[in-house]
């Protein structure tokens, strides 16, 4: 097997991780799997195209705009969210409301974005060569990204005031409140700052991989599956799942053709599930 | 007030007569207009929507169960009857039927790999296999047409002629009203009280003796059959089975019905489909605005009605359930046999031998022996955290063992936490265990299931034997609460009584199940003194009838006067066992507890 179908894999893999990890952080303070996520990647996407492409706009300025057009996204996102959660007592408001705003963002790309899959063009032509496979600049970026993204992360919540006051509302939202910990302003960073992760990440990697207005909800799910094989709420098992389903599809794809990949995804996350209820590094979640 | 509420009921009662009717006139209503036969479509999916709605409210809803397959098993209904009625060349009724029974299979098949995942994890496996069943259809070749799916799927003829649209839009009105009607009398039946204290309480219901696993497989299994039959109407419909009928988009419409609804409401899921019908047909023709408009009507009613219609309707003040008046002499009426059977007096009923349980380091219980005997009020007590809970959550098996062995009735108890139950240990918690969005007459039936011999298909169709089993377990029920005072209080909501009430119906429900033992976890916490004299008239009944009831207690006063024999347990060791005399005299009971003055002193 080609060094080259790895790398490729790795790029992917780190495509789903970084996914997973926003899906993460946004987990942390909620306990809500998003299924709106996935949008804030075709928000990426759409812009980078719409910025980049159509309104050739330097690289920059393009950076910002979008980093406070996914921060907005966020703020609504979590509006659209945890609105219908706090005043629904239901268990399953969180899911229905998520699917709900996912779908609304969806359909919003599609009525912009008729017939139009995002991709301009690379933002750093250039390829690095690794033992004979070739690696692009743009791709290598997304790699770093992910490891970046994994490693703040982790510093923030070890570190700072706020990561710690995540932990404790992961632990007990009731009590942290009780505590004077600010549970609403933490659950509204964890929105934006999720947004503003997979948007970049989105904007980063729809040059190479084809993104269509309505695939959110595909990258969502490869999130989820990611988050799960790993373990849901755990940083190192979204990496870990992330990085695993990449390489797998990467492999699958060019050892039994293209529709395998998927296939060998959903099979790998049920098996896991069946296997190991609680993914690699997962704590028991129960109910809500 | 009970006036107006029974107004409004019958109000209800005269809409849905009205709304069947105009369902069933509705062919004849259209023919005049232009397009009779787009107008009976609209109506048709609308129906199948329908009856998909009310078996995801029977799994989400009532069970509790996360699924987001029902689109992959509208799919797997359709494919199943173009595959056997169309390629085949099968009956089309009996291909209806299959799709059922395909959906039913189905559905089983994913619960029954899945039944180790929380409930989070469930809703992803099934998401997963949705994606899967669906990638499997496109690249299933001749057998399922591939992306193009198949084509051609009639509606069933009579007997084999084709029958007209309007004869099958007739039918499947009256599938949808059956539909309603199986949703409706499970919910009514053991089935659905068994469903819906699994979803509130998955550690209740095992005391109970349910089992949690056979009950959800029953209950998945039941919304799949509807399923299957939804999709394959749906397909009738259409005309074709294809793959992307399965897609999760196309969910958006059960759930948006679902929630504005009422989600755990037997009439919400056809009323909020029939909502959503209406305003997806005033929005038709905008195209990819349908989605936009349908998602933010959902938002907005999870904001603005976060129950649902029903759901808001019976939480509010008309619709909420009160309090009857009890006629004079009616508790006369109830006659009730609490004597356990088949045990002599002081007979052993449960007993644990040298158990020990330890927690990594911590010796929660440090090799324990004790009898439990029939006819006895046997209590338990210890300060905190001397093990006395862990030893019962070992004997119960809701902990394995470090070691050592439990015997009940002379054998040793089964390894599983509901089989103990049904051999006859039951036990209230320390922490109100009540199912609170269920009735009070329904919690303590649902104590009384293991006695109800009736299958779920005897409780869909109200057979005579469910009939008799039911009307007994009533009257049983009646019987238990009019010995605990709180006759007349059967149709509130359990959530809503006090909390002494609340404990005292949790002892009823328990002896519902008719225990041999009983262990009762800290009862007398928080009650005010009548309820106090309730409940101890209640336990000293149960004893004389041979029943042995285990009380874990920290009110000494209330233990000491009630308990025919005392076990002290400090450290996770017995350090004292007699009658309550005896035990105020040992003098390691003492000993142990000199320094805690106040203990010392009551026991004293």
């Amino acid at each position: 097997m080609s060094l080259q179908i790895w790398i490729d894999g790795l790029f992917v893999g780190s495509v789903f991780a970084i996914i997973a990890l926003s899906m993460t952080i946004v987990y942390q303070p909620t306990r809500i799997m998003n299924f709106a996520q996935g949008e804030g990647f075709i928000l990426g996407a759409a812009l980078g195209y719409q910025m980049m492409g159509v309104w050739k706009w330097p690289l920059i300025q393009s950076l910002v705009a979008l980093v406070i057009a996914a921060a907005l996204m966020g703020f609504i996102m979590e509006r659209m969210v945890m609105l219908p959660v706090q005043l629904s007592g239901s268990k399953f408001a969180w899911i229905i409301a998520t699917l709900a705003a996912a779908m609304i963002f969806q359909s919003a790309f599609n009525i912009k974005y008729v017939n139009v899959t995002f991709s301009y063009f690379d933002i750093i032509e250039k390829d690095i060569s690794i033992f004979g496979a070739k690696l692009s600049i743009q791709k290598l970026i997304v790699i770093l990204m992910m490891i970046a993204v994994f490693i703040i992360n982790d510093q923030f919540l070890k570190r700072t005031l706020w990561g710690r006051s995540i932990r404790a509302i992961a632990h007990n939202p009731d009590t942290s409140t009780i505590l004077g910990i600010p549970t609403k302003p933490v659950i509204k960073l964890a929105f934006i700052a999720g947004t503003v992760i997979i948007a970049l990440v989105g904007f980063l990697a729809s040059p190479v991989i084809i993104v269509a207005p309505a695939a959110g909800l595909f990258f969502t799910i490869q999130g989820f599956t990611a988050a799960i094989i790993g373990g849901v709420g755990s940083p190192k098992g979204a990496v870990v799942g992330g990085l695993m389903i990449g390489i797998l599809d990467s492999v699958v794809r060019s050892w039994l053709g293209g529709t395998w990949g998927l296939f060998s995804t959903f099979f790998v996350l049920a098996a896991i599930l069946i296997l190991k209820p609680n993914g690699f590094f997962g704590k028991r979640v129960e109910g809500r | 007030m009970i006036s107006t509420f029974k107004g409004l009921n019958r109000v209800f009662i005269t809409a849905s007569v009205l709304a069947v009717a105009l369902l069933y006139l509705f062919p004849v209503l259209v023919k005049s207009s232009n397009n009779p036969s787009f107008y009976l479509q609209v109506v048709s999916v609308a129906v199948c929507s329908a009856i998909l709605t009310i078996s995801l409210n029977i799994c989400m809803g009532y069970g509790g169960l996360l699924s987001l397959m029902h689109t992959g098993l509208q799919m797997v209904g359709g494919y199943s009857i173009a595959i056997l009625a169309v390629k085949q060349g099968w009956n089309g009724w009996l291909a209806l039927v299959a799709a059922a029974v395909i959906g039913a299979i189905f559905a089983i098949l994913v619960i029954l790999i899945s039944l180790r995942a929380t409930y989070l994890y469930f809703g992803m496996i099934t998401l997963a296999v949705n994606l899967i069943a669906m990638e499997a259809v496109r690249h299933g070749g001749e057998f399922t047409g591939g992306y193009n799916g198949l084509f051609g799927v009639f509606a069933p003829g009579i007997p084999n002629g084709m029958m007209s649209a309007e004869g099958f839009y007739r039918v499947m009105i009256t599938i949808l009203i059956l539909a309603y009607i199986v949703q409706r009398n499970l919910i009514f039946s053991g089935f659905g009280r068994n469903t819906m204290a699994l979803r509130e309480s998955s550690e209740t219901a095992t005391a109970l003796g349910i089992s949690p696993n056979m009950h959800r497989v029953k209950v998945f299994g039941v919304s799949g059959a509807l399923a299957g039959l939804a999709g394959a109407l749906l397909s009738i419909q259409i005309g074709y089975a294809i793959a992307d009928i399965g897609d999760l988009n196309n969910g958006l419409i059960f759930f948006v019905g679902l929630f504005l609804g009422g989600v755990g409401t037997l009439a919400g899921p056809v009323l909020g489909v029939a909502l959503v019908a209406i305003i997806d047909f005033l929005i038709r023709g905008t195209g990819q605005y349908r989605t936009l408009v349908l998602g933010s009507i959902l938002l907005l009613t999870m904001i603005v009605l976060p129950r649902g219609i029903v759901g808001t309707y019976r939480a509010s003040r008309y619709g909420s359930p009160r309090s009857r008046e009890v006629m004079p002499g009616e508790a006369d009426n109830f006659h009730l046999d609490i004597d356990v059977k088949n045990v002599t007096k002081g007979q052993v009923l449960f007993e644990a031998h040298d158990v020990v349980k330890h927690f990594g380091g911590v010796h929660a219980v440090d090799g324990i022996s004790v009898q439990f005997k029939a006819g006895e009020v046997h209590g338990i007590i210890g300060p905190n955290g001397s093990g006395k809970s862990t030893l019962i959550s070992a004997m119960t098996r809701y902990h394995e063992l470090t070691s050592g062995r439990v015997t009940l009735l002379g054998a040793e108890a089964d390894k599983k936490p509901f089989k103990v139950a049904r051999d006859g240990v039951t036990r209230v918690f320390q922490i109100p265990h009540l199912f609170e969005r269920v009735s009070v007459l329904d919690n303590v039936l649902t104590g009384m299931y293991r006695r109800d011999k009736y299958s779920i298909f005897d409780a869909i169709f109200r057979t005579p034997r469910y009939l008799k089993a039911n009307s007994r377990s009533v009257a049983e029920s009646k019987a238990l609460l009019s010995l605990a005072g709180m006759l007349g209080m059967e149709e509130l909501a359990a959530g809503s009584i006090s909390h002494g009430q609340k404990r005292l119906l949790e002892v009823i429900r328990a002896v519902a199940t008719e225990p041999k033992i009983l262990i009762l976890d800290e009862p007398a916490t928080g009650l005010t003194q009548d309820e106090m004299h309730s409940l101890t008239s209640l336990i000293r009944t149960l004893a004389a009838g041979g029943m042995c009831v285990v009380l874990i207690e920290h009110n000494v006063a209330f233990l000491m006067d009630l308990a025919d024999i005392v076990t002290v347990i400090q450290s996770g060791k017995v350090i004292a066992e007699g009658t309550p005399k005896e035990v105020q005299k040992n003098e390691r009971v003492l000993e142990a507890y000199l320094g805690n003055t106040d203990f010392s002193k009551e026991l004293a």
